[in-house]
């Protein structure tokens, strides 16, 4: 059962990986404490692959395994952008396209208290944190910073929503910015707003220019960093 | 096998029993105040036990034993064992699986209000951080509640989780009041754990 892998842990890392490769072992390793991200399993001595993807590492002791799903799984401090589902008394229930409806208590906002409690309809888009999600338990929300300030959260007017992969949010949100946004940027103004769950938001000043950076967002998913320039730079000339 | 020396009367709902004069009404029975009766309310044994001895009532007790014995109902004061199947924010909901050392034959809900939890801190308290569902937990049973489930206090230190398992599936070890610790992985888990023991 227990196959000891005779292969290094560094030719694992930034490779695809699938479910049931064994990846570390940890009797062949100098350093035996790491931390253990999404993914991964520990059982015994070695680590094995629960969750296809890429293996990452970082230092000095970090494994995990990124992979893109349309599919989010609620996590502790994520941004995201959920659409009011229904109003409660003491909560808002909000959509973050997770298994299961997320809970925004009417008093998480800054300066919130009973008297000013916001008024948002069924299907308002928000743009809010994640605050507590345990398996089993509704996730809850909240549209202010861990500092109490309302730190860019909150409903998001206007403007046009679209929905991908949890992969290619975290591809615009990384930094250096990624290079889709930084070549649009150059040439067009643009607001936009990204949630971890797969939800993308942009606004401009034109319907156009708005269904422009959407659409070359969602076509430049696939494309690698220069292929993505290469394809940017070609639609932006067609617009001109 | 009956091994009381009473007469195995077989009563039905509705028999006379006997008068509120010379009876006091059981398990079973019931006073009806228009005529001061005692009548039977189910079907069964009836049994008499002789009043205590300090009490200012010289009446026996009349009791009906129904033929099929029930299985124990839980009853507010008792100690009860139920199996967690959904926490919540503000509450845990639990099956009753025991009451005291007997099973039950009915199927009982139970209900932990956050602020029944523990006794200090109360609004403080992480459902999460106490209860997971599959928890065995020992808890006191308040109240009958509502129709849907009794309200289960573990504000004490002998109640609380009592058995649990990790997220491995491993049966874990407590540690602390507030910690359990997988025996596999070693990964530690919080819950409102039961003193056991002396």
């Amino acid at each position: 059962m227990e196959a000891k892998p005779s292969v290094a842990p560094s030719s694992f890392i930034d490779q695809q990986v699938f479910p049931g490769d064994l990846v570390l072992d940890l009797s062949k390793m100098t350093n035996q404490t790491i931390k253990l991200g999404g993914g991964l399993c520990q059982d015994g001595d070695v680590i094995s692959v629960m969750k296809a993807g890429k293996l990452r590492f970082s230092k000095p002791n970090k494994y995990w395994v990124e992979s893109s799903h349309k599919r989010y799984v609620p996590s502790v401090g994520d941004n995201v952008l959920g659409i009011v589902v229904e109003a409660r008394a003491d909560n808002f229930f909000v959509d973050i396209k997770g298994p299961a409806l997320a809970f925004l208590p009417v008093l998480a906002f800054e300066g919130g208290t009973r008297r000013n409690i916001p008024k948002f309809e069924t299907g308002t888009l928000l743009y809010v944190r994640v605050v507590k999600a345990n398996t089993g338990m509704n996730p809850e929300l909240s549209c202010t910073d861990a500092m109490g300030k309302a730190a860019e959260y909150g409903p998001l007017k206007d403007g046009f929503m679209f929905e991908s992969s949890t992969g290619l949010s975290r591809t615009l949100l990384s930094s250096p910015t990624c290079p889709v946004l930084e070549t649009l940027g150059k040439k067009i103004a643009f607001e936009i707003a990204v949630g971890l769950n797969g939800r993308v938001w942009v606004n401009a000043t034109s319907p156009s220019i708005i269904v422009l950076v959407a659409n070359t967002i969602m076509q430049t998913e696939s494309l690698s960093p220069a292929q993505q320039k290469i394809r940017v730079e070609n639609l932006l000339q067609k617009l001109q | 096998m009956k091994e009381r020396g009473e007469a195995e009367d077989f009563v039905t709902p509705g028999e006379v029993l006997g008068k509120t004069s010379e009876l006091k009404p059981g398990n079973g029975a019931y006073v009806s105040p228009q005529d001061n009766t005692v009548y039977a309310s189910l079907a069964g044994i009836r049994s008499l036990t002789p009043p205590p001895p300090e009490s200012a009532d010289l009446r026996p007790t009349v009791e009906v034993k129904g033929h099929k014995a029930h299985g124990p109902v839980p009853e507010p004061g008792a100690i009860v064992l139920a199996r967690v199947t959904k926490v919540m924010a503000k509450m845990a909901s639990a099956d009753i699986v025991c009451v005291g050392p007997k099973s039950v034959r009915e199927k009982f809900t139970g209900i932990i209000r956050q602020q029944d939890v523990r006794a200090t801190e109360i609004d403080k308290v992480e459902m999460h951080s106490s209860f997971r569902p599959g928890d065995i937990v020992k808890a006191l049973v308040l109240s009958l509640g509502d129709a849907r489930a009794y309200y289960l206090s573990t504000a004490k230190n002998e109640l609380g989780v009592v058995s649990a398992e990790s997220a491995a599936g491993e049966t874990m070890v407590p540690i602390s009041w507030t910690e359990m610790q997988c025996p596999s992985t070693g990964q530690i888990e919080q819950r409102k754990v039961a003193k056991v023991g002396a």
